[in-house]
C-alpha cells in the first residue's frame, strides 16, 4: 500500500524545484520608515486585565485565596452541574481536591482514559494564562489532554496567578518552549461559540458553553 | 461573449435582482463592520499591524523552499507523514487512498477552503465513505448541497427561517425549536455522534509553522479541535504558501486574522497541532497526515509582480468590502474563492483564459486593498490580469480594434475633432440605435441629449475672451 510507504512524498521533488527556482528572484518589498508599537503596552495589573478580558470572552474567573477555598469553588461549580461524571486531569493537587469538591459523582481520571463523550465537565489545570486577551493556555501533555477542554459542556481551569503572561508576545515564546513537548498547545479565548446563522453571536456551538477559571492568588 | 462569461452575467443579473438576497448580505455584512471597527480599535497601531503581517508572510513567501523543507523535516521528527499533491487529483487519491488502506468509513471535516478546491468531498463520497462538514455554516451548505457562499461565512446569504426549514427537513429528529440557540444546538446533537463515531478527521491550516512543524487551526465552534483530537486519523489538506516561519508570528498574526475575519481580538480556539499523540499523552490521534497542494501555486510564485497573491491568509475582509460582492453574492462567481481576492487570484492558478471575466468584475474603487491585512494590492492586481489578457491576445477582436481605434483617435488634436464631430451626426440620425455596440452598457442608461455646439466651439466662443 503506497501511502505507508516512508519514502512516498509524492510529487515533492517536482514542487521543490518549481518553488526553487521561481523565488530565486526576490520580489519586490513594500517599505515603511518607522515602526510603531501594535499593541498598547499593558499598565494595569495583569489579574485586573485578565478578568476584563476574560468576561468579554464570556469567561468566569473566580479569585481565591488559598487551596482550601479553590477546592471549595470547584466543590460549588460542579454541584451546580447536571447529573453525570465529571473528567479530572490526574494531579496529585486535584485529586486532594477532588476528594472533596466531587461529591457522589463518578471522576473519570485523565491518568485512565481520554474524556469520555458523556462528561459533564472537565477539570485541568493549564500552561498559562494571557492577561492581554483574556486567554487560557492549554497543552496535551500538562493539562489533560487534546479533548478534554472541548469535549464537555463545562471546562474548569484550576490556575495560579503566577501563570500570568502579559501579551501575545510572550504567551507565543511560551508555546514555542513547549512546542517539541506536546502534540497540541492552544489559546482558548471564551467560550464555544458561532455567528454562522444570521451573524448572531450563540454560545456553546460544539464545545463547552461554559468556561470557569478558579485562580488562586500565589503565595 | 463566451459561454463562461455569459453565464456568470446571467447569474450575477439574477443575485441584483433577488431583493430578499441582497437584504440578508446586508444585514449580514453590516454587523460584520460594526464588530471590525470595535477589533481594529484594539490595536494601538492598526497600520503598523497590518506592516508587520505584510513582512511576516513575504519573508515566507520568498523563501518558501527554505521553509517547506523545514516543515516538513519537523513533522516527521514528530512522527507525522507529509505528502506533496502537485494537483487535486494527486491530493484526493492520497486521502481516498489512506482512507481505503485504513478501514476508515466515516469522515470528519473542519473547514478548508482547500479541499473545497480540490472538490475532496464529492471524490470521498464517490468511494462511499460518508463525510461530514462539522462547521455549522458549512454543514448547512453541505445538506443544501451547495458550495460555501463565502471563504469565511459560508452560510450568509440563508435566514434563520431558511436554516430552520431545512433543519427541520435533513435531521427533524434533532430539531427542538426554530431559535438561533435551538438550532446551533440541533446540529451539535447531530454532529456530535458524528465526532465520536469517525476513523479520520479532516482539517485545514490557517498556517504552518516551520520551526516546529506544526499547523495553526483557528476555529470559534470548537468543531476543529473535536476533528484533530477524537478520530484516530489526522489528515491536514493544505496549499503550499500557508507557510510561515516562527512560532512568534502568530503574536500578530492571529489578533490580525480575528479581526480582520470576525472582529473579535482572538478566534475562540487559536491552536497548534503537530504530529500523532505522543507515548505519554493521553488522547489523540495515532496518525497525522499534511497534504501540501501546489496546484497551480508555485507557478504564481514565479511571478514576482503577483506573487504576493500568496500572502493572503483567507480573512475574508475583501469580500465584505467589494460593492461588486454585495451585489452578486458569492455563488455567482463559481469559484472555491469569491470576491476580489478570488477575481485575482483564480485566473492566475486556473488560467486567464476561463477566468479573466471575474478580472473585469471590479469598479477599481480599491477598498479590497485598503482593508487587506496583510496588505496585497488587490485592485492592482486586477488591473495586471486584464493586461495580462491583453498582451496574450485573450480578449475579443472586436474590443481590440477598437482600443486601436480610440487611441488613434485621441492621438491627434484634429483627428479627435473630426471624428467627434462625425459622431455627433451618428447619434443624431441614429438615436439609440448608434449605441447599440455599447449594449452591455446602454441597456439600463440613456443617452444625454446632445448639446448644441461641442466643448471645443464653446471655449473657442468664451474662454479665450476670459483668458485676455
Amino acid at each position: 500500500m503506497a501511502v505507508s510507504s516512508s519514502d512516498d512524498r509524492g510529487a515533492r521533488e517536482q514542487i521543490l524545484a518549481n518553488v526553487r527556482s521561481a523565488v530565486k528572484k526576490i520580489a519586490p518589498r513594500k517599505q515603511v520608515a518607522v515602526a510603531r508599537p501594535i499593541f498598547s503596552a499593558i499598565e494595569e495589573d495583569l489579574v485586573a486585565r485578565f478578568r476584563t478580558e476574560a468576561a468579554a470572552n464570556y469567561i468566569e474567573v473566580m479569585l481565591t485565596e488559598n487551596t482550601n477555598e479553590t477546592a471549595d469553588t470547584l466543590r460549588k461549580i460542579v454541584e451546580s452541574l447536571p447529573a453525570g461524571e465529571v473528567f479530572m486531569q490526574d494531579t496529585s493537587e486535584l485529586r486532594a481536591m477532588a476528594a472533596t469538591a466531587t461529591g457522589e459523582r463518578v471522576v473519570q481520571w485523565s491518568s485512565d482514559s481520554g474524556p469520555p463523550e458523556a462528561s459533564q465537565a472537565a477539570v485541568s489545570r493549564c500552561e498559562a494564562l494571557v492577561a492581554m486577551t483574556g486567554s487560557i493556555m492549554v497543552s496535551s501533555g500538562n493539562c489533560g489532554g487534546r479533548g478534554a477542554s472541548v469535549v464537555a459542556p463545562c471546562h474548569i481551569v484550576i490556575a495560579s496567578s503566577d501563570q500570568l503572561l502579559p501579551d501575545l508576545e510572550s504567551a507565543m515564546a511560551r508555546a514555542r518552549e513547549i512546542a517539541f513537548d506536546n502534540s497540541f498547545v492552544g489559546l482558548i479565548t471564551g467560550c464555544s461559540r458561532t455567528s454562522d446563522i444570521e451573524k448572531l453571536l450563540v454560545i456553546g456551538a460544539h464545545g463547552p458553553r461554559q468556561v470557569v477559571v478558579i485562580l488562586q492568588a500565589s503565595s | 461573449m463566451s459561454d463562461a462569461v455569459q453565464q456568470f452575467h446571467d447569474r450575477a443579473q439574477a443575485k441584483v435582482d433577488d431583493v430578499s438576497h441582497r437584504k440578508k448580505i446586508r444585514w449580514a455584512i453590516d454587523t460584520y463592520e460594526k464588530a471590525v471597527l470595535r477589533g481594529r480599535a484594539r490595536f494601538a497601531d492598526w497600520e503598523a499591524a497590518r506592516q508587520r503581517c505584510y513582512e511576516i508572510r513575504w519573508e515566507a513567501i520568498n523563501h518558501l523552499d527554505r521553509y517547506l523543507e523545514q516543515f516538513e523535516e519537523n513533522v516527521s521528527k514528530r512522527g507525522g507523514k507529509v505528502f506533496w499533491a502537485a494537483d487535486a487529483e494527486q491530493a484526493c487519491t492520497y486521502v481516498a487512498k489512506l482512507a481505503e488502506a485504513r478501514g476508515v468509513k466515516s469522515i470528519v471535516k473542519s473547514k478548508s477552503m482547500v479541499c473545497e478546491e480540490i472538490h475532496l468531498n464529492s471524490v470521498l463520497e464517490s468511494k462511499g465513505f460518508k463525510v461530514w462538514e462539522t462547521d455549522l455554516g458549512e454543514y448547512i451548505v453541505q445538506l443544501r448541497k451547495e458550495p460555501p457562499y463565502h471563504i469565511v461565512t459560508p452560510a450568509m446569504h440563508l435566514s434563520r427561517a431558511d436554516i430552520a426549514e431545512l433543519f427541520r427537513k435533513e435531521i427533524p429528529e434533532d430539531v427542538k425549536g426554530e431559535t438561533h440557540e435551538e438550532l446551533v444546538a440541533a446540529a451539535r446533537r447531530a454532529l456530535r455522534r458524528a465526532f465520536f463515531s469517525a476513523e479520520m478527521g479532516i482539517s485545514g491550516a490557517n498556517f504552518l509553522v516551520a520551526e516546529t512543524g506544526m499547523i495553526a487551526l483557528s476555529t470559534n465552534e470548537g468543531n476543529g479541535r473535536l476533528c484533530t483530537s477524537i478520530p484516530r486519523i489526522h489528515v491536514v489538506v493544505t496549499g503550499i504558501e500557508k507557510i510561515i516561519a516562527r512560532t512568534q508570528d502568530l503574536a500578530v498574526l492571529w489578533p490580525v486574522l480575528a479581526a480582520a475575519g470576525t472582529g473579535q481580538n482572538l478566534t475562540a480556539y487559536s491552536t497548534l497541532i503537530g504530529g500523532p499523540r505522543s507515548n505519554r499523552e493521553i488522547d489523540g490521534p495515532e496518525e497525522f497526515h499534511v497534504v501540501l497542494l501546489d496546484n497551480g501555486r508555485s507557478k504564481l510564485l514565479a511571478d514576482t509582480e503577483q506573487r504576493d497573491l500568496l500572502q493572503c491568509i483567507r480573512c475574508g475582509a475583501c469580500l465584505n468590502a467589494c460593492p461588486v460582492y454585495r451585489n452578486i453574492g458569492g455563488h455567482a462567481y463559481a469559484t472555491t474563492y469569491q470576491g476580489p481576492i478570488g477575481s485575482a487570484l483564480t485566473p492566475n492558478l486556473r488560467g486567464l483564459a476561463e477566468f479573466q471575466h471575474l478580472s473585469y468584475a471590479s469598479s477599481l474603487c480599491g477598498n479590497c486593498s485598503s482593508v487587506c491585512p496583510v496588505k496585497i494590492d488587490i485592485a492592482e492586481h486586477l488591473l495586471q490580469n486584464r493586461r495580462n489578457a491583453v498582451n496574450q491576445g485573450q480578449r475579443p477582436r472586436a474590443e481590440e480594434i477598437g482600443m486601436r481605434l480610440w487611441r488613434w483617435t485621441m492621438m491627434d488634436e484634429r483627428r479627435f475633432a473630426i471624428i467627434g464631430t462625425m459622431a455627433k451626426i451618428v447619434v443624431r440620425t441614429f438615436g439609440a440605435l448608434a449605441t447599440y455596440p455599447l449594449k452591455p452598457w446602454s441597456r439600463k442608461r440613456e443617452l444625454p441629449e446632445m448639446p448644441k455646439a461641442s466643448f471645443r466651439q464653446m471655449w473657442r466662443k468664451h474662454g479665450r475672451q476670459q483668458q485676455r
